[in-house]
Order: structure tokens, then C-alpha cells, then sequence
């Protein structure tokens, strides 16, 4: 296509990438900061579940284990859970609406050297002195005692992270309304864009009320105030309601992407569009609205009025409804089409199965009759680990596999994927699925220790070697992303034969992703496979 | 109806295992069309390369919003009935005040009756792992009337604990400057667990109270016990 050759946009020095404004360079930074947090909230995860192999302390104090869980949760939420997206949108976006970079290039930069900033204090909370033991939610009364460690951290953390998102935010609606190519409509905009578009929408009515509460605590542990100690009048339960007006939505930021790259995934390997396209951006906008008339749920057992308790029972179990019909069109999709089992759609088959399982566990948690006995136990766990800890790793883990041609030039070796994923599945089912029954039974969460109860013993043992042969396959597949990029195959351009605007540039892409933007003819769209059959047969 | 071990467990069992049936349904509904049309319409040389089009259906599309509607509206309902049950104690049901400490529990009897159980006292001192429940000092034991509702008042003096009474499948909160509340029947003696469900800090994972749920007679007699000790003492201390 291009008959100058270009340098690829990663041969550059150590300068270029640190004062870069290049989206590209910024997702793969992005990209890598998550991964390194990712495998270390990994480590933490492993940690954890060594210990609780056996009742009794053999590995670790409370206090060890208590900040390993806070860090494990915090990184895997904001690090990993949504800091990839980060990747993935910066990386992605421009490229598939035909744009040379994100509206706002330096803000971009602003944003990663804010989540950078976010990193450097995290790892500083790993010296001694500086653990935070407050678990992801820092509930107040607690989080102002001592025993939490410095709450400041965390606060402060959680604004250079909210900066950082809020930015990125702001940029990517404004690149994906402004600055698409001529002929890419928004009906034409595929759903990866919808979602990214839904999410970032998400991000900026959601932050302030998380940076308002943490900026409350900070208030209340250092300079006096008294907006959630209830001996001075305050309440804590405003707190909860603030943290969790911003962090259940959150969860649909986390997981609205992962639903955007399944879907392009499961089109592209069904060579046929998506299934009911309208139905499923109505449902992306339906998800994004109820996420934020559920959050009491998170609060069924917190003393809040009963009434309060039903009303949001049933806005709860509604966001089943738009989620449903995802899962139907992806199944729809499927039928007549020619289904080819490559790693990314493996992967993505494997992403939408682990969600069913934790979608539907996620329906008795916003009932309040079956709540009652499972809040705060380790069911709750298994669910979101269904939900946000599998379904989405392995969204984006398909992600890195489906656009690897793309990022580096290379192809990953297809044997070694797929012995990595069948280490995660089988790892993660029996890990988390022995979960939802010691949740049943009544495990609560956050115990660094359990009493010897028979059943919860042998649970316990069978997730602990669940967690290792996840971890395991975690880090096989992680190992062949790494090595590929040296030793993997010449990829071609558009391997996957994909007509998304991102594959129709040379794989990996020039510094400046276009010689000239591009015109979408008026038959073009993102999945219509047989307008690229069409256009090979005019070349 | 002696048969059920503890109230208002059982409306949690009929609740789950409703939603058991319903996601199995599911499942299969979602499963075994997708592992059908993964088969028949996999990529094969010469037979299916290419994917037949498909016209989009609305009929589909509405049978698939509106019956997933009409069930999760149903499981909500059936919810709705049940937890007005479980949430609101029984006419007659023996109060008891609960306060939540960092790590620890007090259980304040209608009579003035005081048990204090310690993160400590579920513990074995020496080597810091959990003792079974019988193993447990009865002076650290709530004595629980058998086959009587019980209605929990419980606050905390600190931090925001939670009261997980183990059998009874039912917890709330103990919030500072808050009395909430939950009710729980057992109807068989022995030894069952409290623990505590909201993350408090380095004990949280010890914060466990043993209920000792005895017959009528017996749970009034050690009623009376304790409030004499603590008469007599009284009376040398002045």
C-alpha cells in the first residue's frame, strides 16, 4: 500500500517514548504498567491463597495478609481492571475512526504521567511504615483508625488515578465524536467504540463523587473534620453511598470494554456482523444508565431502610435484562456463520461463558432474601471473580492475542496460547467455582483465617491449587507474548481479514497511522467481510 | 416443622434453590445452542467457508428482552416476600443488645446479664489457630434459648462490624451511631457460630462468638446465675 517505508512506531529512543505524545507509544505504555501491576496484584492473589490452604497462620501475619488482600484488590481493580482499557482505547480508537491521534495529544500524555505518578506511590506503600490495610472500599470508621496505615495514601492515589481517568475520559469522547474519518457514521462505528464511548461517559459522571469522598476522609483523619466519625456527628454511611455511586459503575467500566472486544472478536472469527448491532448499542447505553440506580446493593446489610433495600433490588436484578441480550446476540452470531477456532476467539468464547456463569450468580445478589446470607462472604468473591476477575482477563487476554499482529509486527505461537488458556480455565473454575460453595456455606471475606470446619478445609485446599495452575497458565500465556515479540513470525497486515479500519493500515502501523484520512465508501462497514473479498478482487 | 434447624434459614433455602432452577435453565438455554451452532457452522474446507447471511429478527429480539424481564421481575417479587419475613422478628421474640467492639463481642441480656467474647477466647492461646465450637470456655458462650426467636439490637463501639449468625444465614451490620437489627431461631441445641462479616482490621478474621443454644429451662436458669454473681459482687464492692 505505502510505497515509502516507515520506521515502526516502537524503534525509538528512551527520550522519544518518555516525552512522546504518540497514542500508540502512550497504549503501549499504558499497556505495560497495567500488565506489570496486574502480575504483581497476581503475586499478592497467590500469596493469599497459600495461606489459606490451612486453617491457622503458616505463611504470614493478619497484618501481611491484610495488606496483601489491599493490594491485590486495589491494583487488580484500578490497574488492572481498568488501567488496560486505558491501553486498549488509546492504542485502538484513533486508528479505527481514522484519526492521526487522540484530540488532545499532550492532555494524553498528562494522563499516562498521572497513572504513572498513581504507580510510584503504590509501590511506596509496599515499604514498611507505609502498608494500607484497609482493603480497596476504605470504609470509614475504619480507614481513620490507625490500624488501616496512612489513609492519605490511598486518597491520594485515588486522585492521581481519578485525574488520570477524568483526563483520559474527556479525551477519548471528544477524538471518537470529533474527529472520525468521513464516512464512519455513528451507526458504522463498531462496538468497540460504542462501549469505550459508553465507558469514558461512565468515568466522568462517576469520578467526582469518589474523589469527593476520599477527599471527606482525608478531611476527617488529618484536618478535623467530621463528615463520617459518628462520635461528632458524622455518618458513615455517607461514605458508602459516595464510594459506591462512583464504584459500582465502575464495575460496567471494567467490563462495557471487555464486552466491545468480544464482540469485535466474535464477528471477525464468525465472518458475519453482529447479531441484532442496534439492539446490542441500546443495550451498552441501557447497562451504562441502571449502573447508576444499583449501588445499594452493595449496602443490602448496612442498615439502610428496608424499603430502600427492595426498591434497589429491582433495579439490581433489571441490569440482568440488557446484559441477557448481549449474551444472546453473541450466540446468535455464531449461527450460519464459519467459525474458525483461532486463540483470540477461544479466548472469547471462554470470556462469555465465565460471564454467564458469573452474570447469573451476580442475580441472587440483588436480592436481598438470598443476600442476607451470602454479603461479604466469599461467594460475593466468586462472582466478581467470574465476572471482572475472569471474564474480563480474558477479554483483554484475547485482545492482546487478537490485535498482536497489529501492536508488534509478529505473530504469537498459536500452541503455546492455547496451553495457556486451558491452564486458566481449568485453574480458574475449580478455584472459583469451590468458591460460590465455601461462600455458601457461609466463609466470610477478608479472613486471613477460618475456623476447622471440615468441609471449608478441603474447599480451601482444592481453590489454592486452582489459583496455582491459574497462575500458572497466566504466566505461559504471558511468556509467549513476551517471546514472540522476538521470536513470533513475520504477521501479515490484516491476518484476521478484519475490514476495521485499524487492519486496513499496515501492520505495525507508521508513526503517523495515515498518509491521508481516509473516505469509508458508502458500502463499507465494520463487519461487512465481503467488502474486503470485493476489494482484493479489484486489486 | 421441628425438622428445620434455624429460622429464617429456611426462606433463604427456598429462595436459593429457586434461583438454582432458574440459572440451570438458563444455562442450557444459552449453552446448548451455542455448542450446537459452534459444531455445525465451524470453519470446514470446501463446506462452510463462508457465512450464510442472516436476516436480523425482531421477534427474537423481543422474546429475548421480554421474558428475561417477566423472570427477573419475579425473583425480585419473590424476594420482596420473603425477606419482609426474614427481616422482621416474630411477636415475642427474647431481645438481645449486641455491641461490636475491635475484636470482640457483648451480649447484653433483657435483665442486665452481660457474656464478653474476645477474638481471644475462640482461640487456642498457645498456638493462635481457631478452636471448634466445643472446645470454646462456656463463660464466653451467648447462651440462646432453643426454638425461641431471637431479635438482635446490635451497634458497635468503633469501627463497622457485621453480625453473621451461621446457621440462621442471616447478617447486618453494626454501624457507630446506628441500632440495627435481625432476628434468628435455632431449634436444635448446641454450639453454632457468629462471625464477624465487614473487615475491622488485624483481628477481623478472629472476630467469632460461639452461640450455646440450650433447652427453655436450662437457658433460664443460667439467665438467673449470672445476674446473682453479679448482685453479690456488687454488694461486697459497696
Amino acid at each position: 500500500m505505502a510505497a515509502v517505508s516507515y520506521k515502526p512506531y516502537f524503534s525509538a529512543g528512551l527520550k522519544e517514548w518518555i516525552f512522546t505524545t504518540d497514542h500508540k507509544k502512550i497504549g503501549i505504555m499504558y499497556g505495560v504498567t497495567s500488565l506489570i501491576f496486574f502480575l504483581i496484584a497476581g503475586l499478592s492473589a497467590l500469596a493469599i491463597r497459600l495461606e489459606l490452604y490451612q486453617p491457622g497462620l503458616q505463611h504470614m501475619s493478619e497484618d501481611t495478609y491484610n495488606q496483601a488482600l489491599t493490594v491485590h484488590g486495589v491494583v487488580m481493580q484500578f490497574w488492572w481492571a481498568v488501567g488496560i482499557w486505558s491501553s486498549f482505547g488509546n492504542y485502538l480508537l484513533p486508528l479505527m475512526i481514522g484519526a492521526r491521534d487522540v484530540a488532545f495529544p499532550r492532555l494524553n500524555a498528562l494522563s499516562y504521567w498521572f497513572f504513572f505518578a498513581a504507580s510510584v506511590l503504590a509501590l511506596l506503600t509496599l515499604l514498611p511504615g507505609n502498608h494500607i490495610k484497609m482493603m480497596w472500599t476504605g470504609y470509614p470508621p475504619f480507614s481513620l483508625n490507625d490500624n488501616a496505615g496512612p489513609t492519605a495514601f490511598y486518597a491520594l492515589i485515588v486522585h492521581m488515578l481519578g485525574a488520570s481517568s477524568l483526563a483520559s475520559a474527556i479525551n477519548l469522547v471528544v477524538t471518537n465524536l470529533t474527529m472520525r474519518a468521513p464516512g464512519i457514521t455513528l451507526k458504522k462505528m463498531n462496538l468497540f467504540l460504542h462501549s469505550f464511548l459508553a465507558m469514558n461517559v461512565i468515568q466522568i459522571l462517576g469520578v467526582p463523587a469518589l474523589a469527593g469522598a476520599v477527599t471527606m476522609l482525608l478531611m476527617d483523619k488529618y484536618f478535623q473534620t467530621a463528615f463520617f466519625d459518628p462520635t461528632r456527628g458524622g455518618d458513615p454511611l455517607l461514605y458508602q453511598n459516595l464510594f459506591w455511586f462512583y464504584s459500582h459503575p465502575v464495575v460496567y467500566v471494567m467490563i462495557l470494554p471487555a464486552f466491545g472486544l468480544i464482540s469485535e472478536m466474535i464477528a471477525v472469527f464468525s465472518r458475519r456482523e453482529i447479531f441484532g448491532k442496534t439492539s446490542m448499542i441500546i443495550a451498552i447505553w441501557g447497562i451504562a444508565l441502571l449502573g447508576f440506580m444499583v449501588w445499594i446493593h452493595h449496602m443490602f446489610t448496612s442498615g439502610v431502610p428496608d424499603w430502600i433495600r427492595i426498591l434497589f433490588s429491582y433495579t439490581t436484578v433489571l441490569i440482568g435484562v440488557p446484559t441477557g441480550i448481549k449474551i444472546f446476540n453473541w450466540v446468535f452470531t455464531l449461527y450460519k456463520g464459519s467459525v474458525r477456532f483461532k486463540t483470540p476467539m477461544l479466548y472469547t468464547l471462554s470470556a462469555i461463558f465465565m460471564f454467564l456463569i458469573g452474570g447469573l450468580t451476580g442475580i441472587p445478589l440483588g436480592l436481598p432474601a438470598f443476600d442476607i446470607a451470602v454479603h461479604d462472604s466469599h461467594f460475593v468473591v466468586a462472582h466478581f471473580h467470574y465476572v471482572l476477575g475472569m471474564s474480563l482477563t480474558l477479554a483483554a487476554f484475547g485482545g492482546f492475542h487478537y490485535w498482536y499482529p497489529k501492536y508488534t509486527g509478529r505473530m504469537y505461537s498459536e500452541l503455546w496460547a492455547k496451553i495457556g488458556l486451558l491452564l486458566i480455565m481449568i485453574g480458574s473454575n475449580l478455584f472459583y467455582f469451590l468458591q460460590f460453595i465455601v461462600g455458601l456455606e457461609g466463609m466470610p471475606r477478608r479472613y486471613a483465617d477460618y475456623p476447622p470446619i471440615d468441609s471449608w478445609i478441603w474447599l480451601h485446599e482444592l481453590q489454592t491449587i486452582g489459583s496455582m495452575i491459574l497462575g500458572f497458565g497466566i504466566i505461559v500465556a504471558v511468556l509467549n507474548l513476551l517471546l514472540s515479540t522476538k521470536l513470533g513470525k513475520k504477521a501479515e497486515d490484516n491476518p484476521w481479514s478484519s475490514p476495521s479500519l485499524e487492519w486496513l493500515v499496515p501492520s505495525p502501523p507508521p508513526p503517523h497511522n495515515f498518509d491521508k484520512i481516509p473516505h469509508m465508501p458508502e458500502d463499507w462497514d465494520p463487519y461487512n467481510y465481503e467488502w474486503l473479498e470485493k476489494q482484493h478482487r479489484k486489486h | 416443622m421441628k425438622e428445620v434447624l434455624a429460622y429464617p434459614a429456611n426462606y433463604w433455602q427456598t429462595m436459593y434453590e429457586i434461583w438454582l432452577i432458574i440459572s440451570v435453565v438458563i444455562y442450557l438455554v444459552v449453552f446448548l445452542p451455542a455448542a450446537y451452532f459452534l459444531v455445525k457452522y465451524r470453519y470446514r474446507k470446501g463446506i462452510n467457508e463462508k457465512a450464510q447471511h442472516v436476516e436480523e429478527s425482531k421477534a427474537l429480539e423481543v422474546l429475548w428482552t421480554i421474558i428475561p424481564t417477566i423472570v427477573v421481575i419475579y425473583l425480585a417479587t419473590q424476594s420482596f416476600a420473603f425477606y419482609r419475613v426474614q427481616r422482621n422478628a416474630p411477636e415475642g421474640a427474647l431481645e438481645i443488645k449486641v455491641t461490636a467492639f475491635m475484636w470482640g463481642w457483648e451480649f447484653e441480656y433483657p435483665n442486665g446479664k452481660k457474656v464478653f467474647s474476645f477474638f481471644n477466647s475462640v482461640v487456642d492461646p498457645e498456638k493462635n489457630v481457631y478452636l471448634t465450637t466445643d472446645k470454646v470456655n462456656d463463660m464466653f458462650k451467648a447462651y440462646i434459648p432453643e426454638g425461641r426467636p431471637i431479635k438482635v439490637l446490635c451497634t458497635s463501639r468503633d469501627v463497622i462490624h457485621s453480625f453473621y449468625v451461621h446457621p440462621a444465614k442471616v447478617t447486618e451490620d453494626c454501624v457507630p451511631g446506628r441500632i440495627t437489627h435481625l432476628w434468628f431461631q435455632i431449634n436444635k441445641p448446641g454450639d453454632y457460630w457468629v462471625f464477624c462479616r465487614e473487615y475491622c482490621g488485624t483481628q477481623h478474621s478472629k472476630m467469632a462468638a460461639v452461640l450455646k443454644v440450650v433447652p427453655k429451662e436450662e437457658f433460664e436458669n443460667w439467665l438467673q446465675q449470672g445476674v446473682q454473681a453479679n448482685q453479690e459482687n456488687s454488694k461486697h464492692n459497696l
